[in-house]
C-alpha cells in the first residue's frame, strides 16, 4: 500500500498540482482549504495580535462564513469526483458541509463564557475546533479509504484534546483519555479493515470497490472491521459504551459537536459509501443492532437524573435510528432515499441537540452550576423563554410533529417501510415511545414542578448564546413545517 | 374559509403571547373573542354546507412537500375540506370552545396566559384532525393535538396529574407511532397521500396489506376512543384534568378516535371493516356494559363520568361497525350527543368542584336544596345522558340499537342492557349529589350558579333539546355521505362473498 502511494507520488507531482489547479478540483476542495487557511490565520492572530481578542473572533467567523460560501459554490455547480476519484464534491457533500460548519459554529458560540478556568487557552480551543470540520468534510467527501482515514484522524485528534479541555475537572480528563484510547483502537481497526480489503480486492478506492466481488473472506472481514470502526464513531451497539461517559465528562459545547458533527460525518460516509458494499444477506444483523442500540439508548436515558447524561443516551438512541437506514439499504447501489432521510434527520438533530446542549452549557455556567435535571425545577416561572426553547427541543428529539424531529423520523421510517421492513419499523416506533418518557420528564420538571425554595432566578445568558438558541429553535420549527425549502436543496 | 377557521385559533394564540401576562381580564377577553369569532365562522360554514352532496366541500389544497414514491415523487399537500361527518364534528368543536374558555374563568387563576394559549393551540389541532384531507396532514394534527392537552392536564390538573398525563401521552403515542408505520406503508403502496384518492385506491390493495394497515390505524383509534382493553388511561386523564381539559377531552378528543374509525377504517378499508366488524361490535358492546359497571363502582363523581364515557363510546363503536344505515347515523349523531352531554356533565362537576373542592360523592348530598338552579341543570343533563326520549341521547342510542339488531341481535340486546345500567348509575349519582338531607354542614353555604355559568350552560342545553326533537336537521347533513359509505361497504361485502364462493372477481362492477 505504501509502495503504491509512494509510486503515485513519484509518478508525477506536477500532474497532481495541475489537477489541483483544474477548476473542478479547486471548487471541490475550496471549503477545506479555506478552513485550513482559517486555522493558520487564527493561530497567527493569536501569536501576533494576542491582545486583540476581537480580531480572533472575526477570523473564526470569517473562516466559517467563507467555507460556507465555498460550499455554496459546490452546491450550485457540483464538480463531482475529482483528484483521481479520491474526493467527491456534490450537492450532498455540500449539504453535509453546511451541517458540519453549523455544528462547529454553534459549538463555538456555546463555548463563549464556558471555560472560565481555562480562558488563557481559549485560542487553542478554537483553533482545534476549527480543524474538526475539515476532518468531517474529508470524511463525508472521501472517495478512497485512505482519504477517509485522514479525515477521521483530522477530526478525532482535535476532539481528544477538546474532550479533556476542562483540565481542572477529573471527569473531563477521564473523558478525553477514554475517548483517546478507545478512539485509537477504532482507528486501528479501521486501518486493519482497510488493509484486509486491499488484500482481498486490490483497491482502496470506493468506486472500483463497488464493482469488485466482495464475497471473499478477506474482503468480508475487512468490510466488517471498517463498518465496526464507523459504528464506534457513531456510537452504535455494541460500540456505544464509551459514549455516555465521554459525552457527560466533556465540555458541553464539545459534547454537542461530537453528538451532531461526528455522528453526521460517520453516517454521511456510512450511508452513501459503505452501505452499498455491505452484503444484503447480513441486513437482519445490522437491523437487530440498530434496534438494540435504540433500546439501550432509550432505556439508559430513562433512568438518568443528569440532563447531560440523558442527552448522551438519547444520542445513542438516535444513532440507532440512523442505523436503521443503513440496515434497510444494505446492498442497494442507489442510496438516494436513505441519503435524503439521513440528511434531514441529522440536520434536524443538529439544531435540536445543539440547541439543547447549548441550554445545558448555559445551565452549567449560571445558577446552580449543575446539569442535574432537578436544577431545572420550575424554570418556566423565572425564564419562560429558555424553558419554551428547551421544551421545543425535547419535543423535537421525541419526534412530535411541527418539529424537525418528526419529519426526520418520518423519512427514516419511510425508507424502512419502502424496503419492506414493516416489523422492524413497528418495533422501532414502539421503542420511540420509551424515548418520550424521558423527554417529557424534562418538560415536567420545567413546567409542572415548583421551583425549589429560596432559589435565585437564573441570570441572563450572553446575547450570542440566546441568539444561537433562538436560531436553533427557528430552524427546528422551519424544518418541521416547511420541509420543501430544505428538500429542495438536495434535489 | 375552512383554513381560516382552522388557523384562526392559532393566530389568536400568537396574539395572546403578545398580551402582558398580568392582565388576566384582557387575556380572557381576547381568547373569548377569538373562539367566538371562530365559532361564528364555523356556523357560517355549517349553514353554507350543501347537505345533499357527498363530495368534500370548502376544499383548500396547497403544495407542502414531496416524498419518494414507487413511481415518481408523491406530493404531500396541505389539503383540507369537509364532508357531512367532519362538518358536525367541526361544529361541535367550535361550539364548545368559547364555552370552555368561559368556564375557565372559574377555575384557572394561575398562569392564565399559558392556559389560554394552549387552549387555542389545541383548537387548531382538533379542527385540523377533522378537516385534513391529506393523510400526512391528518397524522400531523393528530399528534400535535396531544401536546396542548399534555400541558393543560400536566400544569393545571389535579393532584395525581403527572401520572395521568404520562400515562395518557405514552398510551396515545404508542398507538400513533404504530399508525405512523401504517400511514407510511399506505402512502408508499398507493402512491398518494390525498384522502379522496386514497379512498379509491386503498381498497384495491391486496387484502393482507389492507388488513395490517387497517390494524395499525385501528390500534391508534381504539386507544383514542378508547375501546375496551385500552381504556385505562381515560379515567385517570379525565379525573386529573381541569374542567376545560375534561370537556375538550370528552367532547372532542375522543371523537377523533371514532372519526378516524369511520373515515380511515370503514370508509377507506370497507372490506377489512366488514371482516373486523364482529370483533369491534363485541368490543363495543363489552365497552357499554363494562363502562357502566365501572361507573357504578366509582366514588369520585368525575371518575364516574369518565367511565360513563367508555360506555357511551361503546355505543358509537357498536353503531359504526353494525354497518347498517340507521346504526351509522346513530353513531355519528351519538358522537355529537356525547360531546354535548358529557361536556355539560363535566362543566357542571367543575362548577360544583369550584365551590366544594371535592369530587367525592359522599361529600355531597342534598345540594338540590342549596343550589336549585344547579340541580335543575344537573338533572336535565343526566336525563340527556341517560337517553330520555325527547332529548338527544335517546335518538342516538335508539338508532344505534335499532340498526344493530338486524346484524346482531345479541350485541343489540347487550347494548340495551347498557341503557338500563346507564340510567342506574346516573340516577344513583344524582340522588347522592342532589337529594336527601344536607349531610355536610359546609355545603349549606354554597352559592348557586351565577349568570356566567348559566349563560354557558344554556346554549348546550338548547342544543340537547333541539337534537332530541329534530335530529333530522343535523342528520340530513351527514346522511348522504353515510349512505355513500354504506354503499362502499355493501360493494366490499359483495366482492368478499364472491371471493368466498370461489369466483374470480378482478373487477367488481358498481
Amino acid at each position: 500500500m505504501i509502495l503504491e502511494l509512494a509510486s503515485a507520488q513519484a509518478r508525477d507531482l506536477t500532474t497532481l498540482f495541475d489537477d489541483l489547479n483544474a477548476p473542478a478540483a479547486r471548487v471541490a476542495v475550496a471549503p477545506l482549504l479555506v478552513l485550513s487557511a482559517g486555522v493558520v490565520l487564527y493561530l497567527l492572530c493569536d501569536v501576533v495580535l494576542g491582545q486583540l481578542r476581537a480580531m480572533r473572533e472575526v477570523v473564526f467567523a470569517a473562516a466559517i462564513a467563507c467555507a460556507a460560501g465555498a460550499e455554496w459554490r459546490v452546491l450550485a455547480h457540483p464538480p463531482g469526483s475529482v483528484l483521481y476519484g479520491t474526493f467527491v464534491a456534490n450537492q450532498a457533500t455540500a449539504l453535509w458541509g453546511f451541517l458540519f460548519l453549523l455544528a462547529t459554529l454553534l459549538a463555538w458560540i456555546h463555548g463563549h463564557g464556558y471555560y472560565r478556568e481555562n480562558l488563557p487557552f481559549k485560542p487553542e480551543h478554537d483553533a482545534l475546533l476549527l480543524t474538526a470540520p475539515v476532518g468531517m468534510m474529508l470524511m463525508a467527501g472521501a472517495g478512497d479509504l485512505i482519504v477517509f482515514f485522514v479525515g477521521l484522524e483530522l477530526l478525532s485528534i482535535p476532539l481528544y484534546a477538546l474532550c479533556a479541555f476542562r483540565r481542572s475537572r477529573s471527569a473531563s480528563v477521564e473523558a478525553g483519555m477514554k475517548y483517546f484510547l478507545l478512539g485509537s483502537f477504532a482507528s486501528a481497526i479501521f486501518l486493519y479493515g482497510a488493509a484486509l480489503l486491499y488484500a482481498g480486492t486490490g483497491t482502496l478506492a470506493l468506486e472500483p470497490l463497488a464493482q469488485r466481488d466482495l464475497g471473499s473472506p478477506l474482503a468480508r472481514s475487512g468490510l466488517a472491521l471498517v463498518a465496526a470502526s464507523l459504528f464506534f464513531k457513531a456510537a452504535v451497539f455494541p460500540f456505544q459504551w464509551w459514549a455516555p461517559d465521554v459525552y457527560q465528562g466533556s465540555p458541553t459545547p464539545v459534547t454537542g459537536l461530537m453528538a451532531t458533527g461526528t455522528k453526521a460525518a460517520a453516517f454521511a460516509f456510512l450511508v452513501v459509501q459503505v452501505t452499498p458494499l455491505l452484503p444484503a444477506s447480513d441486513a437482519p444483523v445490522v437491523m437487530a443492532l440498530a434496534l438494540v442500540t435504540m433500546a439501550i439508548g432509550n432505556l439508559g436515558a430513562l433512568v438518568q437524573s443528569d440532563l447531560k447524561r440523558m442527552l448522551a443516551y438519547s444520542s445513542v438512541a438516535h444513532a440507532g435510528n440512523l442505523l436503521l437506514l443503513v440496515a434497510a439499504g444494505m446492498g442497494h447501489p442507489d442510496q438516494h432515499g436513505a441519503l435524503r432521510a439521513a440528511l434531514y434527520y441529522l440536520g434536524g438533530y443538529l439544531f435540536t441537540a445543539m440547541g439543547a446542549f447549548g441550554l445545558v452549557a448555559r445551565l452549567e455556567i449560571t445558577g446552580t452550576r449543575s446539569t442535574e435535571l432537578s436544577a431545572l425545577r420550575g424554570l418556566s416561572r423565572t425564564r419562560p423563554g429558555t424553558s419554551a426553547l428547551m421544551a421545543l427541543f425535547m419535543l423535537s428529539l421525541g419526534g412530535i410533529p411541527a418539529t424537525a424531529g418528526f419529519l426526520g423520523k418520518w423519512f427514516v421510517f419511510g425508507v424502512l417501510v419502502r424496503e419492506g421492513w414493516i416489523a422492524a419499523a413497528v418495533i422501532g416506533a414502539l421503542l420511540s415511545v420509551i424515548a418520550l418518557g424521558y423527554y417529557l420528564r424534562v418538560i415536567v420538571v420545567l413546567y409542572m414542578q415548583p421551583a425549589p425554595e429560596g432559589a435565585e432566578p437564573a441570570p441572563r445568558a450572553p446575547w450570542s448564546v440566546s441568539a444561537a438558541g433562538a436560531l436553533c429553535a427557528v430552524f427546528v420549527l422551519a424544518m418541521g413545517l416547511l420541509p420543501s425549502w430544505f428538500l429542495g436543496l438536495l434535489d | 374559509m375552512l383554513a381560516l377557521v382552522t388557523f384562526l385559533p392559532l393566530c389568536g394564540a400568537l396574539l395572546l403571547l403578545l398580551v402582558p401576562g398580568r392582565n388576566a381580564a384582557l387575556l380572557r377577553g381576547v381568547a373569548l373573542l377569538v373562539t367566538a369569532v371562530t365559532a361564528l365562522l364555523g356556523f357560517w360554514l355549517y349553514a353554507r354546507f350543501d347537505g345533499a352532496s357527498v363530495a368534500f366541500q370548502q376544499e383548500v389544497s396547497l403544495a407542502w412537500f414531496t416524498v419518494d414514491g414507487p413511481s415518481g415523487p408523491i406530493p404531500i399537500r396541505f389539503h383540507v375540506g369537509i364532508d357531512g361527518i367532519s362538518l358536525l364534528l367541526v361544529a361541535l368543536t367550535v361550539l364548545l370552545m368559547p364555552l370552555v374558555v368561559l368556564s375557565s374563568y372559574g377555575h384557572v387563576h394561575e398562569r392564565v396566559k399559558e392556559f389560554l394559549v394552549w387552549l387555542l393551540v389545541m383548537e387548531t389541532g382538533m379542527l385540523g384532525v377533522f378537516v385534513a384531507l391529506d393523510l400526512v396532514l391528518f397524522y400531523f394534527f393528530w399528534e400535535v393535538s396531544l401536546v396542548p392537552l399534555y400541558f393543560l392536564v400536566g400544569i393545571w390538573g389535579g393532584e395525581n396529574r403527572l401520572y395521568a398525563t404520562l400515562k395518557f401521552f405514552l398510551y396515545t403515542v404508542a398507538g400513533s407511532l404504530v399508525m405512523l408505520v401504517g400511514v407510511l406503508a399506505l402512502v408508499w403502496r398507493t402512491g398518494s397521500a390525498s384522502v379522496p384518492e386514497l379512498l379509491e385506491r386503498a381498497s384495491a390493495l391486496d387484502p393482507a396489506t389492507q388488513g395490517w394497515i387497517f390494524a395499525a390505524f385501528a390500534l391508534a383509534f381504539a386507544i383514542k376512543v378508547p375501546i375496551l382493553p385500552f381504556h385505562t388511561w381515560l379515567a385517570d386523564a379525565h379525573t386529573e384534568a381541569p374542567t376545560s381539559g375534561s370537556v375538550l377531552l370528552a367532547g372532542v378528543l375522543l371523537k377523533m378516535g371514532t372519526y378516524g374509525l369511520l373515515r380511515f377504517g370503514i370508509e377507506m378499508f370497507p372490506r377489512v371493516a366488514v371482516e373486523a366488524a364482529p370483533l369491534f361490535m363485541m368490543l363495543g358492546a363489552f365497552g357499554i356494559v363494562y363502562g357502566a359497571l365501572l361507573a357504578m363502582a366509582q366514588t369520585d363523581l368525575k371518575r364516574l363520568i369518565a367511565c360513563s364515557s367508555v360506555s357511551h363510546l361503546g355505543f358509537v363503536v357498536l353503531g359504526l361497525f353494525a354497518l347498517t344505515g340507521p346504526a351509522l347515523r346513530g353513531a355519528t349523531l351519538q358522537m355529537v350527543n356525547h360531546g354535548l352531554s358529557t361536556g355539560l356533565l363535566f362543566l357542571l362537576v367543575g362548577m360544583v368542584y369550584e365551590r366544594t373542592h371535592t369530587r367525592a360523592l359522599d361529600r355531597y348530598g342534598g345540594l338540590a336544596s342549596v343550589m336549585p338552579v344547579f340541580a335543575l341543570f344537573f338533572v336535565f343533563t343526566v336525563l340527556s345522558s341517560a337517553g330520555l326520549p325527547g332529548l338527544n341521547g335517546f335518538v342516538g342510542e335508539y338508532l344505534i340499537l335499532a340498526g344493530t339488531f338486524p346484524t346482531s341481535p345479541l350485541w343489540s340486546a347487550v347494548g340495551v342492557s347498557g341503557v338500563v345500567l346507564g340510567a342506574v348509575y346516573l340516577l344513583m349519582a344524582t340522588r347522592r349529589v342532589l337529594f336527601g338531607p344536607v349531610v355536610h354542614e359546609e355545603n349549606r353555604g354554597l352559592a348557586d350558579l351565577g349568570v356566567r355559568e348559566v349563560g354557558l350552560l344554556v346554549p348546550l342545553c338548547a342544543l340537547v333539546v333541539w337534537l332530541g326533537v329534530q335530529p333530522n336537521a343535523f342528520l340530513s347533513r351527514c346522511a348522504p355521505k353515510l349512505d355513500r359509505i354504506l354503499e362502499r361497504v355493501e360493494d366490499a361485502r359483495f366482492a368478499a362473498s364472491l371471493d368466498a364462493a370461489g369466483t374470480s372477481t378482478p373487477e367488481v362492477e358498481r
